[in-house]
């Protein structure tokens, strides 16, 4: 029973991490790095806490707020990756320096919202019953009331699941499709690919902004499931960071990130289930970053081609340069 | 050309500025006319030191976070309102720098409010101590009181001044509602660090508990940080998985309130109270007021009284509190709270009363002993009997 508690709750807390390193995966095929994530977490999290607020009042709680919560989270994860994207596709400033930049002002955006909508609020900025309710546990019948399986599988918000089928839809959409080969070509080398007729700064904004929306799900986790509707201004809490080194854990791809991502939120939660003697708390919060040190030493001395980083990643692409 | 364009652009904006200047001179001497009490106060202000009242005594604070935390520094600033309120300062006589990390950044702080001209700077946050005390050696003038420090008196300075209050008396209360509440016989609690603060919290919360419940056990956990939301989320989600159903808390958020709500389970809160952010799980809360120290500082300051080195008020004198009862309380709570309340206020009752065993089973406090905390900083880290740390 401990174990079945564990695997949840670790599968609980890998599952904003999915969403976001799903996001920065996306971005990063098409050859940006964005080191924005943890900004545009953030710009998910206020976006979808005030738009729940705001539709509870003008139209109704529960499952229509929380479809405009998602989307709105969406859309202020990829606002922030558009600024992202103008800068660095279209005005080409250095990406690291920009991506960093994101981050700090998707935080501060945050924070001064949620003081404006809590002043407004008079105090806590609450979500009702009904909207909390749809970002619980699903009721799937007997099926959340299979013994071991139940728990396991049946008993998630409808964002775990939300995140999982994103993680096999982008898998499918690499491999499988052509847009996804052009968009990977894109990442890999933007000048073979702009002579190849492929639109570049298409292919890169899409995936910029897309993947910024991404992100966007992942903060909206954070304060919609994570803090159950309540606006809490440290919700996100380096979630964003993390997401940035689970990228390179998975390797850059959506399909191992997904275990990847709830190995992370094992890690992340294993001192709550599993006391080993002699390592200090403050150990545990290292060990995600030591596994990613680890993959980085692994995946360096292998030079296996599949394992790398996008080749033009972080480099921006100017026509005229070539 | 150029140069003739560019002596033309330097003469304009000569003129400009000559012209703004003018502007300003009339202005000024309008408002001059219009208000000579004006000039008066400014004087008045000019004169340093000789005068300080409460028109125009300024008073800066140094916080960890802002209001918004909805727990310590909104607690605080709860106080902070009460003594403007109280004392009749306006606005402007109050320097707040908010979000303040604990580290080399709040020195500036501190000293920019020196610098800005504060008579008072009260600094809340345990790890701006070394900060405080290194900017109280250069402005003697300056009364510096730091929030649940406990250098002050070793520091040696005059204007180094610890304060902190006997919030486990309140703890002590709030855990008998906990202690009544609970079904299981099994209390969650997440705490913050493992520093004497918060295990003399729990400690309280825990023998509050068990005065009224002697099979109880408790359950803690560390987040390792005063405020990560999400943690603190998933240290309540793991204590409540271990069979915990009544949480306590020592930490910022209203993350294990809203845990506890989700999961089905009650809630004794910190700092404010959250019943707003958890109807169904909130029961109270153990609060602050610390107008009554921020009050007295001032005041003492003012009548060139000396600010104690180390000053210390718990439940009787009103510093500490539990917010009002809710409906998640088990009957008979509330007299149960008020027994013991009322104990504490005559000295009847001490919290840490002996015979206390820490949880190897060493005896901590003897029978017919008491602990007392020698400085207002709580130092008693022993963690009792019936207590299970999990680090």
């Amino acid at each position: 029973m401990a174990l079945i508690n564990f695997i949840n709750a670790a599968i609980l807390a890998g599952t904003p991490l999915l969403l976001a390193t799903l996001g920065e995966i996306l971005t990063e095929k098409s050859g940006q790095l964005n080191l924005g994530v943890e900004g545009m977490m953030y710009m998910g999290a206020i976006a979808s806490l005030a738009a729940a607020w705001y539709s509870e009042q003008y139209l109704a709680p529960g499952a229509i707020a929380a479809v405009i919560a998602t989307v709105f989270a969406f859309l202020a994860g990829a606002l922030g990756a558009l600024i992202y994207a103008f800068l660095t596709i279209t005005l080409r400033a250095n990406q690291n320096v920009t991506g960093l930049t994101l981050s700090i002002f998707g935080t501060g955006f945050a924070k001064f919202f949620g003081e404006i909508l809590s002043k407004k609020a008079g105090g806590y900025i609450t979500c009702a019953e009904p909207t909390k309710a749809a970002f619980a546990k699903l009721d799937l019948g007997g099926l959340s009331e299979l013994p071991v399986l139940g728990k396991l599988i049946f008993s998630y918000n409808f964002l775990v699941y939300l995140a999982f089928s994103a993680a096999l839809l982008l898998a499918l959409f690499f491999r499988k499709t052509r847009v996804g080969l052009k968009l990977r070509a894109v990442g890999e080398d933007p000048a073979a690919a702009d002579a190849s007729a492929i639109a570049v700064i298409r292919y890169k904004y899409l995936a910029t902004v897309i993947g910024g929306g991404l992100c966007g799900l992942g903060g909206m986790y954070m304060s919609m499931v994570n803090q159950k509707g309540i606006w809490v201004p440290e919700c996100v809490s380096g979630y964003g960071w993390l997401a940035v080194a689970l990228v390179i854990f998975a390797t850059w791809s959506p399909l191992r990130a997904i275990y990847c991502a709830i190995i992370f939120g094992a890690l992340t939660i294993l001192s709550l289930y599993l006391q080993i003697p002699g390592l200090d708390l403050q150990l545990y919060g290292m060990l995600p970053y030591l596994v990613t040190i680890f993959v980085l030493i692994f995946t360096s001395i292998k030079q296996k081609r599949e394992f790398m980083m996008p080749k033009s990643c972080g480099v921006n692409y100017f026509r005229e340069e070539r | 050309m150029k140069k003739i364009l560019a002596i033309l652009m330097a003469l304009l904006l000569c003129l400009s500025l000559f012209g703004c200047e003018q502007g300003k001179e009339e202005k000024q001497e309008e408002a001059q006319d219009g208000k000579q009490e004006a000039e008066v106060t400014d004087e008045e202000v000019t004169n340093e030191g000789e005068s300080l009242t409460l028109e125009n005594i300024k008073v800066g604070f140094v916080h960890i976070s802002d209001p918004s935390d909805m727990g310590y520094t909104y607690n605080h600033d709860l106080g902070t309102q009460k003594m403007m309120e109280t004392l009749g300062l306006s606005k402007d006589q109050i320097i707040n720098q908010f979000n303040v990390k604990e580290g080399a950044s709040c020195e500036t702080a501190i000293r920019e409010c020196a610098e800005q001209g504060c008579n008072l700077i009260f600094i809340t946050s345990f790890g701006f101590e070394d900060y405080a005390i290194k900017v109280a050696k250069d402005y003697p003038e300056i009364e510096f009181c730091h929030a649940t420090g406990y250098k002050a008196k070793s520091s040696g300075l005059p204007n180094m001044h610890n304060y902190f209050g006997k919030i486990y008396e309140a703890r002590y209360l709030s855990g008998i509602a906990a202690g009544l509440a609970t079904t299981s016989n099994k209390l969650g609690y997440v705490a913050a660090m493992p520093y004497a603060e918060c295990i003399s919290g729990f400690d309280a919360f825990f023998l509050g508990a068990k005065s009224v419940n002697p099979d109880v056990e408790m359950v803690v956990m560390y987040t390792m940080s005063w405020n990560d939301p999400t943690k603190e989320a998933q240290v309540t989600q793991a204590l409540i998985n271990q069979g915990c159903d009544v949480i306590g808390q020592h930490c910022d958020s209203t993350a294990p309130a809203t845990t506890a709500e989700a999961n089905g389970v009650l809630h004794v809160g910190y700092n404010s109270d959250m019943t707003e952010a958890a109807p169904n799980a909130s029961i109270t809360s153990a609060v602050w007021d610390w107008s009554r120290y921020l009050i007295f500082a001032i005041n003492s300051y003012l009548e060139g009284k000396e600010i104690p080195v180390d000053w210390s008020e718990g439940l009787a004198e009103g510093v500490c509190d539990i917010t009002p009862l809710s409906k998640n309380a088990a009957p008979g709570t509330a007299e149960k709270i008020e027994e013991a309340k009322q104990a504490i206020i005559n000295g009847e009752l001490e919290v840490f009363a002996g015979p206390l065993k820490d949880n190897e089973g060493n005896i901590v406090v003897e029978e017919g002993d008491v602990y007392v905390d020698e400085q207002s900083a709580p130092a008693f880290d022993k963690v009792l009997e019936g207590i299970t740390v999990f680090d």
